[in-house]
C-alpha cells in the first residue's frame, strides 16, 4: 500500500442500517397515518416497529462489533472525556452518541408500549392489548402515547442537529449509515465486525414472534 | 288519561328547560360524562368482539348504554352551552349555527345505536361487528363537523 491511498473498512453492518432505515420511515408513516385516522395501518406500522425494536436488542447482544451495547454503552467517565475531546473512541457510536442511541430506543419502545394499551376517546380505536385495561387507563395510555411522541421529536431533532454539527465540522456520519463503510487511517489495523447472517435470521424470526403474538393481544 | 299524562309530563320537561335552565358548566359535565359513557360502553363491546367467546349479555348491556345515552346526549345541547359561553368544551360553534345538520346526525346516532342493541340481541357476531362499525361512523362523521380536535 502506497503513502496517500486511503483504505474503507466495515463500520456498520447490514442489520444495523437496514433497522435506522426502516425505523426512519416507520416512524415517519405512524406519524403520517396517527394524523390522519388510518389506524389500521397505524397499528401495523406501529407492530412493524415493535419488531424493529425487539431485533435491535437482540442485535445489541448478538449483531456485529460496532452494535453491541457491551462496545457502545459507556460509563459518564468515558463520556465527560469524549466531550473534552480526549480519549479517541473506537471505531462505532462515540461514549456521547451511544447514548443517544440508547435515549431514542428507549423513547420509542415506551411509546410502542403506551400504543399498545391505547384507546381512542371514542372508544372505537384502541390497540391490541386495550382489552387488558380499563377505558380511562386506555385513555391515560393514549394521552402518554402523544406526551412520549413530543419527547422523540425532540430526541430526534438532536440527533439530526448532533449530525449536521459533525458535518460542518468536516465529519460526515451520514454517508457511513449508508454504505456501512469508514475511511481507515494509514497502518491502522482493522477488526471485521463479525456480524454473522443466522444470527441476524434468529434475530428477525424472534422479533417477528414478538410483534405476531402481540398484536394478536396474546390470543392464539 | 294517557295524553293528560303525557302533557304533564311535557309541561314538566318544559318546566325544566327553560324556567330553570341549569348553568352551563352543568350541561357540558353531563353532555361529557354522557359521550365517556358511551366510548367505555363502545370499548367493553369491541373487547367482547376481540375475544375468542365473547359474552352475549356484556355485549346487549354494552348496545343498551350507547342507544339510551344517545338519546338523552342530543336534548344536552342547548344555546349557550358553546365555547363562547365561558365553559372549557370541545363543542364547536358550528352545532348552533348549522343546527339543522348536527341535529341530523344526531338522529343518524340514534338510528344506528337503535339498531345495535338489535342486532346484538341477534346474537351474529359478524353482524354485531357490522353494525358497531356503522354506529361508530356516525359518531365519526359527527366529531368531524362538530367536535375540536384534540
Amino acid at each position: 500500500m502506497t503513502t496517500g491511498t486511503t483504505r474503507a473498512a466495515p463500520l456498520w453492518d447490514v442489520p444495523v442500517r437496514l433497522f435506522h432505515g426502516l425505523l426512519v420511515a416507520l416512524i415517519a408513516f405512524s406519524w403520517w397515518s396517527g394524523e390522519n385516522h388510518e389506524m389500521e395501518w397505524h397499528r401495523t406500522s406501529g407492530y412493524a416497529i415493535l419488531a424493529l425494536v425487539v431485533f435491535r436488542l437482540f442485535w445489541g447482544v448478538a449483531g456485529g462489533r460496532t452494535a453491541r451495547f457491551a462496545r457502545f454503552v459507556r460509563g459518564p467517565r468515558a463520556v465527560i472525556a469524549y466531550v473534552r475531546g480526549g480519549a479517541g473512541a473506537p471505531p462505532g457510536h462515540n461514549p456521547l452518541g451511544g447514548w443517544s442511541v440508547v435515549a431514542m430506543l428507549a423513547t420509542v419502545a415506551a411509546m410502542v408500549t403506551a400504543g399498545l394499551f391505547a384507546v381512542d376517546v371514542d372508544g372505537l380505536e384502541s390497540g391490541p392489548l386495550a382489552d387488558y385495561v380499563t377505558f380511562d387507563q386506555g385513555r391515560m395510555a393514549a394521552e402518554w402515547h402523544g406526551a412520549i411522541f413530543n419527547v422523540l421529536l425532540a430526541l430526534i431533532a438532536l440527533h439530526v442537529a448532533a449530525v449536521l454539527v459533525y458535518l460542518v465540522r468536516g465529519r460526515n456520519l451520514i454517508g457511513a449509515m449508508i454504505h456501512g463503510r469508514r475511511v481507515v487511517a494509514e497502518g491502522e489495523a482493522v477488526e471485521p465486525l463479525g456480524a454473522s447472517w443466522w444470527r441476524a435470521l434468529l434475530g428477525v424470526a424472534i422479533a417477528g414472534a414478538a410483534a405476531w403474538a402481540v398484536s394478536r393481544g396474546f390470543r392464539f | 288519561m294517557t295524553m293528560m299524562r303525557n302533557t304533564i309530563r311535557a309541561a314538566l320537561v318544559l318546566a325544566t328547560l327553560t324556567a330553570a335552565a341549569p348553568p352551563p358548566q352543568q350541561v357540558v359535565a353531563a353532555r361529557h360524562a354522557g359521550f365517556k359513557k358511551m366510548g367505555a360502553a363502545m370499548k367493553a363491546l369491541g373487547d367482547q368482539l376481540k375475544s375468542d367467546a365473547p359474552a352475549k349479555p356484556a355485549m346487549v348491556a354494552a348496545a343498551q348504554t350507547i342507544a339510551t345515552t344517545a338519546r338523552q346526549q342530543a336534548a344536552l345541547f342547548p344555546a349557550g352551552t358553546g365555547p363562547g359561553a365561558g365553559v372549557k368544551t370541545e363543542a364547536l360553534p358550528a352545532i348552533w349555527t348549522n343546527r339543522a345538520a348536527f341535529d341530523a346526525q344526531m338522529k343518524a346516532l340514534i338510528a344506528e345505536s337503535g339498531k345495535l342493541v338489535a342486532v346484538t340481541n341477534g346474537g351474529d357476531v359478524t353482524a354485531i361487528r357490522a353494525q358497531m362499525k356503522a354506529t361508530g361512523a356516525t359518531c365519526a362523521a359527527c366529531h368531524r363537523q362538530f367536535r375540536a380536535e384534540d
